[in-house]
């Protein structure tokens, strides 16, 4: 037993990868439940893509690749927030307008043959690739965004519950979604790099979803939330050394069990106690708002 | 200006677009109405295993496309049955759920082969009748599904509670209308591809619903404005020279912009005029894409598809051919992407020159699409070295030939097979142009003397690495040829399929870096245009180099050692000797020369 957790130590590769996942798994667990409760979970998935065209546009004046990725990210994040406010439709069709013409403009920059080959991949990481310099960054970065995470608790509170005395407090619901995009587009910059898109969008909504369906509470279910990424994460690593299944797949197959299990312990603990009251979702919220 | 209209491949592109135009905006309205915006995107993604399970067992692949996009679906509405997840959290999980069960097969069930990604990147200038007869069916269903169920999917999105009322109060209704989009879906990635089918199925209903709140205007506008902004985007891309699906994506998001500004009042008068001088500034910036140059030699013209092979060509036939290489250097051919000029190109052609293998099994529909009928020449046959099977040997000396499954490509990779293909080359050559036929012998002589010098300047120098030493590892297996001409022993690679979703194990790489180890091995090649990240964290850990990279599919840019298929070669060689010997030998004075 103590050999199956202590043989993966003894490789650099798989120690930097469980610090990294560790650290995003902190962050994202946080990000993702405001991600959950806002339903955005297609920027956790999309934005990626987005940032094409700050790449390429990087590569051909010559700046390094990350700092063209961060403009482009948060641009889209940016664009997506405006885009939602001024057409008043949901979220979720403004991330794909902005996302796919970004995309496209990417596409049609990288046809100048001054533009490296696969670029879009060169930013991608994968979890056993993690560099030294990449875990300080998700540290540095992902303690900025859970600062700003906890300074706006309550603002950020009373725009996803859509709560009046909120608002009237002065609180403009677009400005804090729009700031919740540029910290989502932030964690996920920080974590396709490191860990590639895939396990990115996983791990933001994953454990999230699943902290939710315990907990009807916002601070434990980001307590919950940020614990199941972290086991998880952990428990997929162990499972990619051992039974040897692609890393990043892996950590994902484990995210997913973790919400499985939480739909069947919310579904048990319903027959024994009455289920907590459902919340507002978002999706039904948009489709009153058309009428 | 307008005699694009007049081309097979772009009337059978329109034609495509056109029909495309009916369910994506049906579809597209209900999307935007419904807010399913992430599903249709996700659908598109989530064809992924599909594609590889299609590839494994051997069947179509729009079949698995098809089966993988009615998994997710399915998979989404059983999710979605729990009712505290949000709508869009139940598409991400069930996204992540399908792409992890992909990445799972190709890396460590089938070691599946680029050829999985290619569904995902379409194009409309590749357009087969199978795609076309695929809309029409498509657009049939939306209409009928739209006319038949139509008010129950309005009725249920507006108000759940009323629908109760009008027995709209089925949980089928839904999950009818996922279907409806994931098939529209699917029918739209051999168009667009799976990164741009939002450009179809959202945008132009988004960009109608701002001006619109009835339903059957926002209908019909969304089906008018893919039409137009479909037709205006391909003809945009022939005058460009653009991939159709990114032309388009940008067409209709610049539209979308454009309305968007126009509508909001507040920027009415102040920005109107500045939002419609930056739409033409973006239309202009798009006309400033660049064109496929031909050699402009005089004599047969000749199409290359690969960057190899175009250097091939060019080395035999020299002025005397009218050359266009396809690839680009420094392009993935994984990735490759028709433009018009390239169709354009293989329709005017009098030979094609083909590497062969799935490296450019796209040749094949480019061929098809152009009508053209020029004599085709697939290098990879009749070589006199063949391996099979990317990685493993045990399939070697077995006669798969025929469907191309398990031949590994890269056999330019072989100088004796490069001197094979330049005789070949010679030879179709002359046979098409007699009167040159003393020019391309000349040239070939000379380039065979070249490559035979190569090859023994290249054995000297192995042999000053002592035997025991001769070991790489490098991230993809492209190097077999290599390694099997020059007796190096490939002791392992890192990623372990050729698709880019292929991702390693940690077991198999703590193995990986166990042998590094135990074998000695000086250094790890990361192959250039492949991402360095994975060779890097080994050669950190195993204190082996990864500082030599190699040319693998695709040659270098004008003005790099790799320009041409020799100094590709050179760099190579330098590479991995000094790789190899730990930096002690060096093979070629500089690494062009």
């Amino acid at each position: 037993m103590i050999d199956w957790l202590a043989d993966p130590l003894a490789h650099g590769f798989t120690v930097r990868a469980l610090i990294e996942i560790s650290l995003l798994g902190l962050v994202s667990g946080a990000v993702g439940c405001w991600v959950v409760l806002f339903g955005i979970s297609y920027s956790a998935e999309s934005l990626a893509h987005g940032m094409f065209p700050g790449l390429v546009g990087a590569a051909l004046l010559g700046l390094p690749l990350l700092v063209g990725g961060a403009a482009g990210i948060i641009l889209a994040g940016l664009l997506i927030g405006l885009v939602g406010r001024l057409s008043g439709d949901s979220a979720d069709t403004a991330i794909a307008v902005v996302v796919t013409s970004l995309f496209g403009l990417g596409v049609l920059l990288a046809l100048s043959p001054e533009s490296p080959p696969g670029i879009q991949a060169l930013l991608f990481g994968d979890p056993l690739g993690v560099t030294e310099g990449q875990l300080i960054a998700t540290a540095l970065i992902g303690a900025a965004v859970l600062v700003v995470l906890r300074t706006g608790h309550d603002r950020f509170l009373a725009v996803g519950f859509d709560d009046a005395p909120g608002r009237i407090r002065g609180l403009s619901p677009a400005l804090i979604q729009t700031l919740l995009l540029v910290l989502v587009a932030v964690t996920v910059l920080v974590g396709v790099q490191a860990l590639g898109n895939l396990l990115v969008a996983a791990i933001l909504v994953g454990p999230a979803a699943a902290a939710r369906l315990l907990s009807s509470r916002m601070k434990s279910m980001i307590l919950l939330s940020a614990g199941i990424a972290i086991f998880s994460g952990v428990a997929g690593l162990y499972l990619s050394f051992h039974a040897r299944v692609a890393a990043g797949a892996a950590i994902v197959a484990c995210l997913l069990a973790a919400y499985l299990l939480a739909t069947l312990i919310a579904r048990a603990r319903t027959g024994i106690t009455r289920m907590p009251p459902i919340r507002k979702e978002p999706a039904d919220e948009r489709a009153s708002q058309l009428v | 200006m307008f005699e694009a209209f007049s081309l097979p491949f772009f009337q059978r592109g329109l034609f495509e677009i056109l029909l495309l135009a009916v369910p994506c905006g049906l579809v597209g309205s209900w999307v935007v109405l419904r807010g399913l915006a992430f599903h249709s995107h996700a659908v598109g993604t989530a064809t992924f295993p599909g594609l590889v399970l299609a590839d494994g067992l051997g069947f179509a692949a729009a079949l698995g496309a098809i089966g993988a996009a009615a998994a997710f679906t399915l998979l989404s509405v059983l999710i979605a049955r729990s009712r505290r997840t949000g709508t869009d959290s139940v598409t991400a999980l069930a996204l992540a759920a399908c792409l992890a069960g992909g990445v799972i097969l190709a890396s460590d069930v089938f070691n599946s082969g680029a050829n999985v990604d290619t569904l995902l990147f379409g194009s409309l200038l590749a357009i087969d009748p199978g795609d076309l007869r695929l809309a029409a069916v498509v657009a049939l269903i939306a209409l009928g599904g739209s006319l038949l169920v139509g008010h129950h999917w309005l009725a249920r999105g507006f108000d759940p509670g009323a629908a109760r009322g009008l027995r709209s109060d089925s949980s089928l209704f839904d999950a009818a209308l996922l279907a409806v989009v994931a098939i529209t879906v699917v029918a739209t990635l051999s168009a667009v591809g799976a990164l741009l089918v939002s450009t179809l199925v959202v945008v132009p209903a988004a960009t109608a619903r701002l001006f619109t709140r009835r339903v059957l205007t926002l209908v019909c506008a969304s089906v008018a404005l893919v039409a137009v902004e479909g037709t205006f985007g391909l003809w945009l891309s022939v005058q460009t020279n653009a991939p159709p699906g990114a032309t388009i994506a940008v067409t209709s998001g610049v539209a979308f912009g454009v309305a968007l500004l126009a509508r909001s009042r507040a920027v009415k008068r102040a920005l109107r005029p500045l939002a419609m001088a930056a739409a033409v500034i973006a239309l202009a910036l798009l006309g400033t894409g660049c064109g496929t140059r031909s050699s402009g030699g005089d004599g047969p013209k000749v199409v290359a598809t690969t960057t190899q092979v175009g250097d091939f060509v060019s080395e035999v036939g020299g002025e005397k051919v009218d050359l266009t290489t396809i690839l680009k250097p420094n392009t993935d051919p994984h990735e490759y992407e028709p433009r018009p000029s390239d169709v354009q190109a293989v329709a005017d052609a009098d030979i094609i020159f083909r590497s062969g293998g799935h490296l450019d099994d796209w040749t094949d529909d480019l061929i098809k699409d152009s009508g053209s009928d020029a004599t085709v020449v697939d290098l990879s046959q009749d070589l006199p070295v063949r391996l099979f099977g990317t990685g493993d040997h045990e399939h070697q000396g077995e006669d798969q030939t025929d469907d191309g499954e398990e031949f590994d490509p890269h056999w330019w990779q072989d100088p004796v097979n490069a001197r094979f293909a330049s005789a070949r080359i010679e030879s179709v050559l002359a046979a098409a142009n007699p009167e040159e036929a003393d020019y391309y012998r000349g040239r070939s002589r000379r380039f065979d003397n070249k490559i035979t010098d190569l090859t023994d300047r290249t054995r000297t120098c192995i042999r000053r690495v002592p035997v025991g030493e001769r070991k790489i590892v490098t991230d993809h297996d492209a190097f077999g040829y290599f390694t099997n001409r020059f007796g190096i022993e490939t002791v392992g690679t890192v990623i372990p399929a050729l698709t880019t979703e292929a991702q390693p194990s940690a077991g198999d790489l703590a193995d990986l870096e166990k042998t590094i180890r135990s074998e000695n091995v000086k250094a790890i090649f990361p192959e250039e245009s492949v991402s360095p990240a994975l060779s890097e964290a080994l050669a950190k850990d195993t204190s082996a180099s990864s500082d030599y990279s190699l040319y693998g599919d695709t040659l270098g840019p004008e003005g790099t050692p790799g320009e041409s298929w020799l100094g590709s070669m050179k760099s190579n060689v330098n590479s991995i000797v000094a790789g190899m010997s730990g930096g002690r030998v060096t093979c070629f004075g500089g690494s062009g020369e």
